[in-house]
């Protein structure tokens, strides 16, 4: 922690002379415009603290609000809402009454309409590891590390439709238009390699899922801050330079483009903008080779690469094991924020994804092997390798499932009144569980925790607040976590 | 502010006697000083509804004489030295049920009813004279006032027209000034693409430099005004204003194909200068003016698709769908957050929530989705839909009479019926009895087979369909596709057709129905199908037999699968005839009613082919609007009337108002309007809001237009001028600009009011324009970004002008106007859509970048990284950054690399094979400029042992091809 602190304030203090360097020349009318809304409120209890950013710059390393535990976050996204019922949640109510009624569920009409009795989990629960957490079978190699997961089982969505609750599970709100988290914390933060993007969206082999690029969209911040989406399938678009220009014209090209671009620079001295430009070509080209380097994986030992399950015989396993590979791999070079996708929408109801309305045990017998190892395996090489002890791992889905199968299916219904997502690495506590369900797994009893809670949580561990961290649009300081969260301390280490 | 409602209690002169005293905060046990604790809450608290000018109830609380006199209600308001018999503090306190005070805004604390009281109890202790005045109103609802034109101090023969003045004035006096003119060429460059959004060619350019008119500016100015491409250009500033879109958003983002329509109305609103005031009620109320589809501004924004029977979720999506309507309407036209009164009232801005849900009342009866677009004749239109049914109908009944007998037993391979098919198949057979009907399926083209309606048809004349639940008919199912209210048994024999009301089994691929009739009967025809309505043609049953019983369990079949032709490749699926089977004669009879049908069903086709437009369809008698709690659509209270905002007044002279200015006053009095109670509610919000004495809405527009123009408005919050946005850097300006749309003097002879392109030109045509957009030093220091105009503020363009200059300067630019757009994805029809971008690019993609389809979420994959705006909110400016993605597309992608082969090849043409001539040809096409020799000698090594289409990618990635000084 120590190292962090120094090299934290080393951070502030170069950002500072940046931000000294480009305050008397052209900070473009943004910053203009910051500084006149902050006159107006900073008389405001918690005044925002609006990123100093420069075009020049836009992902040059930006001091936190404070002291923070994690530099880099990577969140595991589960498209279609996976069954906390399956997996993480053991409620032996729910076994013992198995094929009984819900209480006071008779008349109970959820996204799909009528719900029939309640139902046992489909897989069976054992404990696991020192603390003999009780996980699924469904997940074995997951279910191993259950000693160094933090466990929310008290999730709650806004919304029981997927868009609506991915929007809000990766946005913060439930309509469209907002700014990802991952841009939020590319505004705020930057990232330390300059050479990659800052914000990663890695989408699932099998497409992506329902809201698609609103998981990694910028809204409203600058487009500068949104992910960059591409997998160890299809890189980002545009990055190869086109076959018939050979890297011999590519470099005279670049060459040829930067004296046509000096003489304009030459015509108008202090129009930094201009010079931001000429630093885009620079940064687009560095990362036309870390990009392409980084999925390479010739350099990966033949352990590594069985560990996740690169080679395996399931195709889909093995392109979602790459798929993981990557992410370590990023998190590796210090990209900030990570975010990997499991299932993908357009196969349809529950083929390509976590959605389990109609045959549940069916299609999470797919779905559960392709998760599993290389999931497990990429939290399993973080940790080896050091890298979680500043990154920060958190496993979410939209919403969870209901505890009744749907009336005349086999499958179980969407349910936003409880569900569970799981954090590891930087700052959380290890082999803990917080917050409850009822006895069925059915609504949040203990510890009630919302999306907004999560994402405080999240920028807090990043040393941000999320109460200050702000963009003015539209008449509004907005916030990743519009007016309401708390960070949930019970979880931090 | 003892409000309007007070009126209603006439009777409860004295409310002391039924109010709970217990309930009173105490007063406040210290001296109360009315200067420093009284005045200020009944100025912040009271004075908007009971002042000197606004008595409402009769009540003026702005002087002790008006205090003590009291209301209509209420005599005297506060009795001095008892605060707990005064009704004030009754009302204040909320004693009085349903009467709580005041009526907008915030409660008083607690504290602040102790504050009151104690002052009573002391002795309402007044000033003599001493005359309150309310909280002044935030500037942008106080009434526009042209302000005079200023002086400047050192008069300055650079200025054109009173903006000037005013620009120089305000630089005056932060000891700046004016940049000298632009070059000529940079000039018409940069007037190009801030009117059109296109470059000059070399000719136009040219010509413009050796203009020796004095108003050679001034005539390019209206020569580009008056072009279409005009138009296409604004368009697209107010499409994103309103955050239009041509797909639904959300999780299936399904397209909306009519949505184009309300695109080519903006364009066509801008090109024709159609006076502002008109554009608004036309967007608001468009159904009632002749231009239907303006309206799809209403619907221009999100839906949720993804229904679902579960009452919370429908509930909230209505009140989002609802929601986008308010706010952008507030924020489009007025300027105001009003969104943000969704679930309380508005932290900044005088909108109490009340307000939020008058306005939700208006649009209460919009709903998202198609309209047939009136001026296509209602009625007619529907008499010869009816008749054409009616006559296809005939013909179907005449053709089934040739349809050959379904072969039982062994069967004939040479006399084969024709292969099953999605719309209507047709099964005969020999007169049979039956008492039941089992309909049994063994294979489908794919997944649980879906029947939409099965008819058996009586064998004796006149044959009818004994199938029908209207006859008795009892339907029941091996299984039921679970939790659909589309798919259900009862829908089998219910006699509508269509996907909606059909059967689906649970068992992929297999199932059966059974009809039991009420008594036994002879049948000698069964007709089913998939779906009638031609919208699906998967679950098809392909392998299935049908049976008919008497007794207990004598089945028999009648007709099966075995005697067709198999289904599959070759096979006409449309075609349910089997021609060949039948006796010359019969098939040229059958030729005939074969011509006939489809004579009848392209008419069907035609008619169905109306205009319709993605612009709203409307409730004739909307449901009641509720206040919201929290803004929970599951915690109504009470019942909100339709308004507009009650902080803006529009009579002279008054700076508040309350309900009086109610939205339904322009038809409540007029029996003979022939609009319905909907039309009327958003008649009457669009006349408020165009209304010449609306505070804001002239002032919004002339900025968004200066925001455009100079790169930044005189307001940095395009669509917030409440409290929390930013105040004007020039607000004299402002105003005067804001009156001169309104009541236009300079040049009135030419100028209509609320003419946009009036106020464009004279802002186009200032000195501020037209300066130099280069840095100066002292500019720099003193106001780097420019708010002052030292200079013309340079700025990147935006993504469809660098796309649309790409295509311009390759000479590939189609410059077709209107109609569907072409799509930057490849085609796709999945349920929840997937958008990938085309990497094949043909002429029909080669239009204006306005002209492809809008897709939320999903901007162009090349040029979308330039700031496009993804439609999920409102964009009222956009941001510009720099990004490496720009660069890699700009670099690398396959339109540029066709664009730039297409620029080579134009500079042969037109320049032939001297490289000198190609390179020089190069930079008039794409700068508008002439290359200096430095830069030609550059260039002519770089052609010659490169390209020439690896120089033209490299021009398009210049910043002096997107960039704008």
């Amino acid at each position: 922690m120590k190292d962090h602190t120094l090299s934290h304030a080393g951070r502030w203090l170069l950002n500072r002379r940046d931000f000294l360097r480009f305050g008397g020349s052209g900070l473009s009318s943004i910053a203009l415009a910051m500084l006149l809304a902050d006159e107006r409120l900073l008389a405001a209890a918690k005044p925002p603290i609006r990123p100093q950013w420069s075009p020049e710059h836009p992902y040059a390393p930006r001091p936190p609000h404070f002291v923070p535990r994690a530099k880099q976050v990577l969140v595991i996204f589960c498209a279609g809402a996976c069954s906390h019922l399956e997996t993480w949640d053991y409620k032996p109510e729910l076994i013992k009454r198995n094929g009984q009624p819900m209480p006071g569920g008779d008349k109970l009409i959820t996204f799909q309409g009528e719900n029939g009795n309640l139902t046992a989990p489909l897989w069976d629960f054992k404990p696991r590891g020192q603390t003999g957490k009780m996980i699924s079978e469904m997940l074995p190699n997951l279910a191993e590390l259950a000693d160094d997961l933090c466990f929310v089982h008290s999730m709650t969505a806004k919304s029981n439709t997927h868009g609506p609750a991915e929007n809000q599970m990766s946005t913060g709100f439930t309509l469209d238009g907002f700014p990802s988290m991952g841009s939020w914390v590319n505004y705020a933060l930057g990232t330390v390699n300059q050479d990659m993007p800052a914000f990663v969206a890695i989408p699932d082999p099998r497409g992506v899922p329902q809201v698609g690029p609103n998981h990694w969209s910028s809204g409203f911040l600058p487009a500068v801050f949104q992910g960059t989406a591409f997998n160890a399938d299809t890189p980002i678009p545009n990055l190869a330079t086109p076959r018939e220009i050979s890297p011999a014209t590519e470099q005279s090209s670049r060459d040829f483009l930067k004296f046509l671009n000096q003489r304009h620079l030459e015509r108008h001295p202090g129009d930094t903008d201009l010079s931001a430009r000429i630093a885009s070509y620079e940064l687009a080209a560095k990362m036309q080779i870390s990009a392409s380097e980084v999925v390479d994986f010739s350099g990966e030992s033949k352990p590594t690469l069985e560990l996740y399950g690169v080679n395996d015989s399931n195709a889909l396993k093995a392109r979602f094991a790459k798929n993981c590979l990557l992410a370590r791999r990023l998190i590796e070079r210090g990209v900030r924020f990570v975010q990997l996708f499991n299932g993908a929408y357009a196969m349809g109801e529950g083929v390509g994804n976590w959605d389990g309305h109609k045959t549940l045990k069916k299609q999470y017998s797919v779905h559960a092997p392709i998760l599993d190892q290389p999931c497990a395996a990429l939290i399993k090489d973080l940790k080896a390798r050091g890298l979680l002890e500043e990154t920060l791992v958190v496993w979410v889905t939209e919403f969870g499932r209901m505890p009744t199968f749907q009336k005349g299916a086999d499958g179980r219904d969407h349910n936003p009144h409880g569900f569970t997502v799981w954090l590891t690495g930087a700052g959380v506590k290890h082999g803990f569980s917080y917050g409850a369900t009822d006895e069925f797994g059915h609504k949040a009893v203990e510890n009630e925790a919302t999306i907004y809670d999560l994402h405080a949580t999240i920028l807090h561990l990043l040393g941000l607040d999320h109460e200050r961290l702000t963009f003015y649009h539209n008449g509004i300081e907005r916030r990743l976590t519009d007016v309401h969260g708390e960070v949930l301390t019970g979880i931090l280490a | 502010m003892l409000g309007l409602a007070l009126a209603l209690l006439a009777s409860t002169r004295s409310p002391a006697a039924d109010v709970d005293l217990s309930k009173l905060p105490p007063p406040a046990s210290r001296h109360i000083d009315f200067a420093t604790d009284i005045a200020p809450l009944l100025a912040d608290k009271c004075l908007g509804c009971h002042s000197a000018e606004q008595k409402k109830s009769g009540l003026n609380l702005a002087s002790r004489q008006g205090a003590l006199q009291g209301g209509e209600n209420y005599s005297p308001a506060i009795k001095p030295g008892q605060s707990a018999q005064s009704p004030l503090i009754h009302l204040v306190a909320g004693l009085v049920p349903d009467k709580l005070m005041p009526k907008k805004g915030d409660a008083l604390t607690a504290q602040q009813i102790g504050i009151l009281r104690a002052w009573i109890d002391q002795g309402a202790i007044w000033p003599d004279g001493k005359t309150l005045a309310k909280a002044a109103a935030h500037w942008s609802l106080k009434p526009v006032v042209r302000p005079a034109e200023p002086k400047a101090k050192h008069p300055n023969s650079k200025i054109k027209n009173p903006i000037d003045s005013f620009v120089v004035a305000k630089l005056e006096e932060h000891k700046l000034s004016l940049s000298p003119e632009a070059d000529r060429r940079v000039l018409i460059r940069r007037l190009y693409f801030d009117l059109i959004g296109l470059p000059p060619s070399p000719r136009e350019v040219d010509a413009f430099v050796a203009d020796r008119d004095k108003e050679a500016y001034e005539k390019v100015a209206r020569r580009l005004l008056a072009s279409p491409r005009y138009g296409e250009c604004w368009a697209r500033h107010w499409l994103d204003v309103v955050r239009f879109a041509e797909t639904s958003g959300f999780e299936v983002n399904t397209p909306r194909p009519n949505a184009w329509r309300y695109r080519d109305y903006v364009i066509g609103a801008f090109n024709e200068d159609k006076p502002y005031d008109q554009f608004v009620s036309e967007q608001l109320a468009g159904d009632t003016l002749g231009a239907d589809e303006a309206t799809g501004f209403l619907v221009g924004g999100a839906s949720d698709l993804v229904k679902s029977p579960d009452p919370v979720l429908t509930s909230n999506q209505r009140a989002d769908e609802l929601h986008d309507m308010v706010g952008t309407t507030g924020s489009a036209f007025l300027g105001l957050t009003v969104g943000c009164a969704r679930c309380h009232d508005h932290k900044f801005d005088p909108i109490p929530q009340t307000d939020y849900y008058a306005l939700k009342a208006v649009f209460a009866g919009v709903r998202h989705g198609d309209r047939r677009l009136t001026g296509t004749n209602t009625q007619s239109w529907d008499q010869e839909v009816k008749d054409q049914r009616q006559k296809l109908a005939e013909v179907e009944d005449a053709l089934v009479e040739f349809e050959p007998l379904a072969q039982i037993g062994s069967v004939d391979t040479n006399r084969l019926r024709v292969p099953v098919n999605a719309r209507l198949n047709i099964e005969r057979f020999a007169p049979v009895a039956a008492r039941r009907l089992r309909f049994t399926i063994a294979k489908t083209t794919g997944a649980e087979p879906c029947i939409d309606e099965l008819e058996a048809f009586s064998a004796a004349a006149p044959s009818r369909n004994v199938a029908l639940a209207s006859a008795g008919t009892k339907a029941t199912a091996s299984g039921v596709y679970p939790n659909s209210e589309l798919h259900r048994i009862e829908h089998l024999n219910d006699g509508q057709y269509g996907n909606p009301h059909s059967w689906i089994s649970n068992e992929a691929g297999q199932g059966w129905v059974e009809l039991e009739f009420p008594e036994t009967v002879t049948i000698n025809k069964i007709i089913w199908g998939r779906d009638r309505e031609q919208q699906y043609t998967d679950r098809l049953a392909v392998d299935y037999r049908i049976e008919v019983c008497v007794e207990s369990n004598d089945w028999k079949m009648v007709a099966s699968s075995a005697d067709r032709q198999p289904f599959g490749a070759g096979t006409n699926a449309t075609e349910a005839f089997s021609l060949a089977l039948l006796s010359p004669a019969d098939g040229d009879r059958v030729r005939r009613l074969l011509a006939e049908r489809t004579q009848h069903e392209t008419r069907l086709k035609e008619l169905a082919d109306v205009p319709m437009a993605y612009a709203g369809q409307f409730d004739a008698q909307p449901e009641p609007t509720y206040r919201l709690y929290r803004g929970d659509p599951m915690l109504p209270r009470e019942i909100v009337a339709p308004g507009t905002l009650t902080a803006i007044s529009l009579k002279a002279g008054s700076e508040s108002a309350g309900a009086d200015d109610s939205c339904t006053d322009c038809c409540a009095s007029n029996s003979a309007c022939s609009l319905s109670l909907e039309q009327q509610r958003r008649v009457a919000l669009a006349k408020w809001i165009a209304a010449p004495a609306n505070p804001l809405t002239a002032r919004v527009l002339v900025n968004r237009l200066w925001l455009y123009h100079f790169g930044e408005g005189l307001v940095s919050t395009p669509s917030d001028f409440g409290v929390n946005g930013a105040t004007p850097t020039h607000p004299e300006l402002l105003d005067w600009l804001a009156d001169e749309l309104v009541n236009p003097k300079c040049d009135p002879a030419a100028a209509h009011p609320w003419s946009i392109k009036h106020l464009q030109f004279l802002m186009v045509t200032s000195a501020a324009y037209r300066q130099s957009g280069n840095s100066r030093k002292e500019g720099l220091i003193g106001d780097a970004s420019s708010r002052y105009l030292w200079r013309f503020p340079p700025r990147r363009l935006d993504a469809e002008a660098i796309r649309d200059a790409t295509l311009a300067v390759s000479g590939k630019l189609d410059l077709r106007m209107g109609g569907p757009g072409y799509s930057f994805f490849e085609p796709n029809d999945n349920y929840v859509r997937i958008y990938n971008p085309k990497q094949n690019y043909g002429s029909e993609d080669w239009r204006r970048t306005i002209y492809g389809t809008i897709v939320r979420q999903r901007p162009d994959g090349v040029f979308g990284a330039f700031d496009c705006p993804d439609a999920g909110q409102i964009a009222p400016k956009r941001a510009r950054s720099t990004t490496p993605l720009q660069a890699l597309n700009l670099a690398n992608s396959r339109f540029i690399m066709q664009q730039a082969g297409f620029f080579a090849q134009r500079l042969e043409r037109e320049a032939g094979h001297d490289v000198d001539a190609q390179v020089r040809r190069a930079f008039t096409l794409a700068f508008q400029r002439q290359a200096d020799p430095v830069e030609v000698a550059a260039a002519e090594k770089f052609v010659r042992e490169q390209s020439l289409k690896v120089f033209c990618r490299e021009l398009f990635n210049c910043n002096e091809f997107v960039y704008l000084f």
